[in-house]
């Protein structure tokens, strides 16, 4: 068995660290992860993808600090999130699923700079961070609107502003798109590939072409890792995606099944236009 | 149960500098044993609408018709336990100490011994494949079965005509694709299906007729083939893939389930 002691692994050289890491919720009889192991690189963008009661939003509890791992080791930014949770908030934030729950103050320069406030940034230092939180995000102008006056899809990237404005280097977001309709999803997701550049980022969802473009792609079943992939073999691999009840979109699915690359096909159009080149040109190329 | 609906209107806040015209004239009829599915976009009338199948809302104008009889004439508690109304996020009205309980909720006010109040809650749940949570707390259950234990509750009462709107908004898709072929699965024993969905995708699987709202007036109504491909800028993927295909291979026809599609899409020449 490999050593993963202290000291094989340089883990400052990645954001996120899990080694061997398991956990139970009290009084369940099965474990809710259970040695799993997985590292991110810095500005890496990983999608994490399962069914339900998989372990996904464990893992991303236990990256935050609001449960402890019965065993193995958490680190992120080389920060133990079970004994320095307020430090490790600084380095990760976390993007939930429903806008809703997180909106707390009358306007919206005062949620984006509820999290500020509790890190004692000074004054004017603060009104720099939450303008250009704001503005990250697409939401100049809205500075003074109330938050229940905002689409669904505006109140995530409210939401997402917040967590800006802290200036972590990891963003993690837990199904960030699932309570939205499907023009909310499409501003969410265009802000978050901005943010990609500068940020390491987790991504949990069950929407799987929002990982098309994803580093990798892990998947999480019964508590257990059971794939770590790029989007390429992830997509192709028709086995993986049944036996962990992942349901890709039409189009990629319909390419799998004609034996089309599924993850270069995304759009309708792509794929149409795939099948007409192969139609016309199969015959000459045998 | 044939269920139509003539003509309806609906003004919210009459004579009120609020007044909405949400519904300016909707007729559509539910065929006994059909999925009619209704579409259109945020603001078109689509929850409105279905609010009147059991008068929960009263038109403004126009009438609702009960197998050929004016719906008001009816007994309000007998037209609510034929005509079964699922909210949106429904889980949100979950009450009772455990989910046997809350299921058990409606069917109790019908007169029924305990013994088939139990059956019909069990064979609800079950039907949704929570057969399992009938003894735990809802407050403890996770989102996709809260959603089924919420839908048991208007199954329980063995509805001729079940209306469920948005039924998948927020679910994984595996809880999808189970609910629906619960859908599929009451059209088969008979029961009309009411399927309100932003999904186009869905819509495609499982409907026999559409019905598209457009600004409270029905915009088109039809077979899934006949409204689908008459606006193919807003159709499900497979009718977008098979109508930018018809123009060079018309072979293909007009498919839109996805086996269909499928299926249409293999049997071209040299794929």
């Amino acid at each position: 068995m490999e050593n993963l002691g202290e000291g094989t692994r340089p883990c400052g050289s990645f954001a996120v660290s899990c080694e061997r890491v398991s956990f139970s919720y009290p009084g369940s009889g099965r474990p809710a992860l259970s040695e799993v192991s997985l590292d991110l690189r810095p500005g890496e963008y990983v999608g994490v993808v399962g069914p339900n009661g998989g372990g996904k939003s464990t893992l991303v509890r236990l990256l935050n600090g609001l449960l402890r791992a019965d065993s193995g080791r958490v680190r992120v930014s080389d920060h133990d999130p079970a004994t320095e949770p307020f430090e490790v908030r600084k380095h990760l934030g976390l993007l939930f699923q429903n806008p809703e729950n997180g909106l707390v103050a009358p306007f919206i320069e005062d949620d984006v700079a509820f999290g500020l406030e509790n890190l004692g940034v000074p004054r004017e230092e603060m009104r720099d961070r939450v303008a250009r939180a704001i503005r990250a995000v697409g939401l100049e102008g809205y500075e003074r609107r109330e938050p229940y006056t905002l689409s669904g899809g505006e109140k995530q990237r409210v939401a997402l502003a917040g967590l800006l404005a802290v200036e972590p280097e990891i963003l993690v977001l837990d199904e960030p798109t699932s309570m939205l309709d499907a023009a909310g999803r499409r501003e969410v997701l265009e802000y978050l590939q901005v943010l990609r550049s500068e940020k390491t980022v987790l991504h949990v969802t069950h929407h799987l072409e929002e990982l098309l473009d994803s580093d990798r792609i892990l998947v999480l079943n019964g508590g257990e890792l059971v794939a770590d992939e790029t989007p390429e073999r992830f997509f192709s691999n028709a086995d993986l995606l049944r036996e962990n009840r992942l349901v890709l979109p039409v189009v990629p699915r319909l390419a799998l099944e004609l034996g089309f690359p599924p993850a270069k096909l995304r759009t309708a159009e792509e794929l149409a236009e795939a099948i007409l080149a192969r139609t016309q040109s199969g015959t000459r190329a045998g | 149960m044939k269920l139509e609906l003539r003509d309806i209107r609906h003004v919210y806040a009459p004579s009120t500098p609020f007044e909405v015209e949400a519904l300016r004239g909707v007729s559509l009829v539910v065929e006994p044993g059909e999925v009619l599915a209704i579409i259109g976009g945020t603001g078109s009338g689509k929850s409105t609408l279905v609010q009147h199948m059991n008068l929960l809302l009263v038109p403004t104008g126009g009438e609702v018709l009960v197998d050929g009889v004016d719906a008001r004439s009816l007994k309000q508690s007998e037209l609510r336990r034929r005509v079964g109304l699922v909210f949106q996020f429904p889980e949100s009205a979950l009450f009772a100490p455990t989910v046997e309980e809350d299921v058990a909720f409606a069917p109790r006010q019908l007169a029924l011994s305990e013994a088939e109040v139990r059956e019909r809650v069990l064979e609800s749940l079950r039907a949704l494949g929570a057969g399992e949570l009938a003894a735990r707390s809802p407050f403890a259950l996770s989102g996709g079965e809260k959603r089924r234990a919420a839908i048991a509750g208007v199954l329980a009462m063995r509805p001729e005509v079940l209306v469920l709107d948005e039924p998948t908004a927020g679910l994984d898709p595996a809880t999808r694709e189970n609910l629906l072929a619960l859908i599929l699965g009451l059209r088969e024993a008979g029961v009309s299906v009411v399927l309100v969905s932003h999904d186009l995708d869905e819509v495609a699987e499982v409907a026999d007729k559409v019905c598209a709202l457009h600004e409270g007036r029905v915009r088109t109504a039809g077979t899934p083939a006949e409204v689908f491909y008459g606006d193919p800028a807003q159709a499900p993927a497979t009718v977008q893939v098979a109508s930018l295909l018809r123009g060079s291979r018309p072979e293909i026809d007009n498919p839109v389930r996805f086996g269909e599609t499928l299926d249409a899409l293999r049997a071209l020449q040299g794929i």
